[in-house]
């Protein structure tokens, strides 16, 4: 097992955070899903709704906001994790070691990302609530989490560039969060100043845009797919290719500043 | 064992290593002695493979620490100026995480975590978190752990500050008997005394590039060095210009300087030949009070090269 791995779980473990972050974030989940509930009811004016309904509401809900906690706490765990190294002056000890740069930044990811998969397991439960209403099969409930988890994966990766090339942890931070937050609100925008008066929507800047992946993998055309449909493979599959070679193109840059991270210490 | 041959380093318009020179042998204490922002750190981390220079070229062992910085790694014990440590782990986990980046296993592995905790003098306190040890034991954790590969050079910077008496002299100790064991020792220090104390030679390092000392010398030979020359140091009652010209009349004894009552001759041959000066001295009515075949310490060397600047 790669070193870097072992000490930074075992860090990571002994940190308060460690169990006050997935109690808070099973409470927020579970807090949405049960406003998602009872919205659904109020909203058919207490008619004798479909379960299926019922079902559908409580899983998009869940997804969605399943997807909104964990880009918010990604940074938190990604952006600090070689800024702490530069901050406590250990930085020198691992690159003067013959722990390569890559596997420093392997440990570095895996740490940070495990920590994050464990959110998203213990999410499932909550998720899967809704398969006892139907409308929702495991086919949903596999889109969603595959979609939640190449999201975090490609933040993660930016999150730890910056975390190589600032020498602070609140500068890298910052910049995670910028990148998130440019990610999701600007491209939205960008998309509809290009799509104007047009009759056909430009999509293309929503591809990098986490909540738009999470929407035409579970929808289409605005609508509920049909259970048990795969998504449009065209959209999905170049939103998640997109992320996916985001993160490719964050790893690359996190390895080649770590290089050059001798220059900080 | 360690070969560094004029190089250079630039920040921008700084220019923090000058074409600096030196090479160390193996079991040689060798010191670095200059202002702050000279160059030492610098060099150090040019060395320890952290940065590049722009220029120049610098080998340990004949592997080049640039195009070579993996096998330099392998050789290399580095303790930074401000040694880094991981306060959430116990000292035990500590070491161990770093024989693994090491690449060290089994019994191997064990040893050197046993042996690091007996030479850093945690082995009673091994299940103890690293936040809980004072600040002299986390300097010791950190030598320790540069020294678990068994490195065949230790680069050390500043490795003295914030140590109490005591643990000084035992790095000391230690720095001379990693020498004795055959491993370079390159280290950069503001305690003089201490650099006198252990160092074989030293280089004055100031804006990056070599200095001479005011005898000329590049690096200064403290001991174990030429048997061909060397300087004197005499401090003398009386009329100390009549006891310059006895000293002059020695054969082939060189007045190096002369300021107030004391006196530096440079003569050829060994300690036999400062024997012999010191004979001459006296015979001739002069009345030594003090007589060093060291020549003047690292203090008035500091002093005399950098024009009365803090050490």
């Amino acid at each position: 097992m790669n070193p870097m791995i072992r000490k930074e779980l075992r860090q990571r473990m002994r940190e308060r955070r460690a169990w006050i972050l997935p109690s808070l974030y099973l409470l927020v989940l579970g807090g949405a899903v049960t406003f998602a509930y009872f919205t659904s009811f109020e909203r058919s004016g207490f008619r004798e709704v479909q379960g299926a309904e019922v079902g559908t509401t409580v899983f998009v809900v869940a997804a969605f906001a399943q997807l909104a906690i964990l880009l918010l706490i990604t940074p938190v765990f990604s952006a600090g994790a070689v800024t702490i190294e530069k901050e406590q002056r250990t930085l020198a000890g691992l690159l003067t070691s013959l722990l390569t740069t890559p596997e420093i930044w392997w440990g570095k990811f895996v740490a940070a990302l495990l920590f994050q998969v464990l959110l998203l397991v213990s999410a499932v439960p909550v998720l899967a609530l809704a398969f006892a209403f139907g409308g929702v099969g495991w086919r949903e409930l596999g889109i969603a989490t595959l979609t939640t988890l190449v999201v975090v994966v490609s933040f993660s990766a930016v999150g730890l560039a910056c975390s190589a090339y600032f020498r602070r942890t609140i500068h890298a931070t910052a910049v995670t969060y910028a990148v998130l937050g440019a990610l999701t609100a600007l491209t939205a925008i960008a998309s509809l100043l290009l799509t104007g008066r047009g009759d056909r929507p430009v999509l293309a800047p929503l591809y990098l845009n986490p909540f738009f992946t999470m929407m035409v993998g579970l929808f289409d055309d605005g609508r509920w797919r049909v259970t048990g449909a795969w998504p449009s493979v065209v959209q999905w599959g170049i939103s998640l290719g997109a992320f996916l070679a985001l993160a490719a193109a964050a790893a690359i840059a996190a390895i080649a500043f770590l290089r050059q991270g001798g220059e900080q210490v | 064992m360690i070969e560094i041959d004029a190089l250079i380093k630039r920040y921008g318009p700084t220019t923090a290593l000058d074409r600096f020179t030196a090479r160390i042998e193996p079991g040689e204490v060798f010191g670095l002695v200059g202002p702050n922002g000279s160059g030492k750190t610098t060099l150090i981390k040019v060395l320890a493979t952290l940065i590049r220079p722009d220029a120049g070229r610098a080998s340990i062992a004949g592997h080049d620490v640039v195009a070579e910085a993996r096998q330099v790694r392998a050789l290399v014990g580095y303790v930074p100026d401000v040694p880094g440590v991981y306060q959430d782990m116990r000292v035990e986990e500590f070491l161990e995480f770093f024989a693994d980046a090491f690449r060290l296993r089994g019994p191997r592995r064990r040893a050197a975590v046993e042996g690091a905790l007996e030479r850093a003098g945690l082995a009673r306190r091994r299940g103890d978190f690293v936040e809980q040890l004072s600040m002299g034991l986390k300097q010791r954790l950190v030598l320790a752990k540069s020294l678990l590969h068994a490195p065949r050079v230790a680069l050390l910077d500043e490795p003295g500050t914030g140590l109490d008496p005591l643990a000084r002299i035992e790095l000391r100790e230690l720095l001379k008997s990693l020498a004795r064991d055959g491993v370079a020792v390159l280290i950069s220090s503001h305690i003089l005394t201490d650099l006198e104390d252990i160092c074989d030679r030293v280089a004055l390092i100031a804006a990056g590039a070599n200095v001479p000392d005011a005898e000329g010398h590049a690096i200064l030979v403290l001991r174990g060095g030429s048997e061909a020359a060397q300087s004197c140091q005499i401090d003398v009652l009386g009329d100390a210009e009549a006891a310059a010209g006895v000293a002059a009349q020695f054969p082939d004894a060189r007045l190096l300087s002369r300021q107030g009552q004391r006196l530096v001759v440079g003569i050829p041959g060994g300690p036999e030949q400062a024997a012999a000066l010191l004979r001459h001295m006296v015979g001739a009515g002069v009345t030594v009070a003090r007589f060093d075949p060291r020549g003047p310490d690292l203090g008035h060397r500091f002093k005399q090269a950098f024009g009365g600047g803090a050490a």
